[in-house]
């Protein structure tokens, strides 16, 4: 009796344990979801640039391939780039006009193969010989895959001659639930502007 | 006449072995002769404090829980072992956070579980058997930290396991006089030197709890 006393109160115990083990995040709408990173290069001044042009379609990267991309909520994404750097005090120019500045928008979609052992090495149940299975243990793959936005700011009036290369002086991503849901799409590309106030030019 | 001698005689005697029989009760109970094994499950409130309040979690959980078995000596001692958890939590709306090159826009999901395995010794200041007996409990061994700060969904989750020790002050209260059944009432404070990202030295809670608990020998 008191052994099955205490056996019940500790698989309630162990239950227990196990339901406050819950997803802290599981609760969260999409927009709050959504993680802005934005990274700067500290050194720059950006009141020495005036103009900006940005690329007319999305670079969509998987893994090693890519391509370009423009549905509407590309468009949506590249007109909200523009919005908020007017709003900022850059004057808006096309490609081959000398653009200060360059922006590009690219989707990012990488997709990881896993691969985990399953721990069996030898059948136990099989007499007393020891001798384990003639092949490997058993491997069971996992995949998993991220998505994000990333918008880069090249620096077109201070290109490195020697690397052939534009600086990259502000760049953006975006990551969370639901990125692809065109009705954030607004409120995702102003954050990014919102929290970069080192931008503005007036 | 013989006959009411006899009545008079057996109701003496029935009566003064009435009398006699508590006598058998006043033998010590076996929770007084012997050691016994006491086991107890208490459920309450980690608030936390110091340090982990102030710079990470200020707000208390319910999610607390212990499960102790422990030896009561002949003396006022008992010793023992406990498992528990704590599970903090707390949800930040949405804030900027800059770091030296990046700016990280995100409604952050602080969150640290402790998980205590602990030996403790107890002092009680009353008898086995007093319906009412409270203790001081001195406690040591190790914790599982899990701190995980998470951004939106995405984690920096932190694992390890560190020392641990508390101080507490409680009391046991037997439903009925020697018996076997009792609650526990019990507050105590639990220190973990833990160093990781926004804490900075230390993951102090005060625990209250509510107890049930069962003794056998």
């Amino acid at each position: 009796m008191k052994n099955q006393i205490i056996s019940i109160a500790l698989i309630l115990f162990t239950g227990l344990l196990s339901s406050c083990n819950d997803d802290p995040v599981a609760d969260l709408s999409s927009e709050e979801s959504l993680v802005y990173y934005t990274n700067r290069d500290k050194s720059v001044d950006f009141i020495q640039y005036k103009t900006f042009s940005v690329a007319d379609s999305i670079l969509v990267i998987q893994n090693n391939r890519q391509g370009y991309s423009l549905t509407s909520i590309d468009k949506d994404m590249l007109e909200g780039i523009i919005a908020n750097m007017k709003a900022l005090g850059y004057t808006y120019v096309g490609p081959n006009d000398n653009p200060d500045l360059g922006l590009t928008a690219s989707w990012i979609s990488d997709t990881y193969l896993n691969v985990a052992s399953i721990p069996i090495s030898s059948y136990w149940g099989y007499g007393g010989y020891g001798y384990g299975y003639g092949y490997p243990s058993y491997y069971q793959y996992y995949q998993t895959q991220e998505n994000y936005w990333l918008v880069n700011m090249l620096d077109f009036k201070n290109a490195d001659t020697t690397k052939k290369s534009f600086p990259v002086v502000w760049n953006a991503q975006i990551k969370g639930n639901d990125i692809e849901n065109p009705l954030l799409i607004n409120t995702m590309v102003d954050a990014l502007f919102s929290q970069s106030p080192y931008l503005k030019q007036n | 006449m013989k006959n009411i001698i006899l009545m008079a005689f057996l109701c003496i005697a029935t009566a003064s072995l009435a009398q006699d029989k508590p006598k058998l009760y006043t033998l010590p109970s076996p929770f007084e002769r012997y050691n016994y094994s006491l086991a107890t499950i208490r459920f309450g409130a980690a608030v936390p404090i110091g340090q982990l309040s102030d710079q990470y979690i200020d707000k208390a959980t319910f999610k607390n829980f212990s499960a102790s078995l422990e030896w009561v000596l002949p003396n006022r001692l008992s010793i023992g072992g406990e498992i528990g958890s704590s599970n903090l939590q707390k949800r930040i709306p949405r804030a900027v956070y800059e770091f030296e090159d990046q700016t990280i826009s995100a409604v952050q999901t602080r969150t640290l579980v402790l998980q205590p395995f602990q030996a403790f010794v107890n002092y009680h200041f009353a008898n086995k058997n007093d319906r009412i007996q409270p203790y001081i409990q001195l406690s040591g061994g190790g914790s599982r930290v899990d701190y995980s700060l998470y951004y939106g969904n995405l984690v920096d989750q932190y694992q390890k396991i560190r020392p641990t020790y508390g101080v507490g002050v409680g009391s046991k209260f037997l439903f009925k006089p020697d018996g076997s059944v009792g609650a526990d009432l019990r507050a105590k404070y639990t220190n973990t030197p833990f160093k990781y990202d926004y804490i900075d030295g230390n993951a102090s809670t005060l625990n209250v709890s509510v107890g049930i608990f069962y003794r056998w020998w």
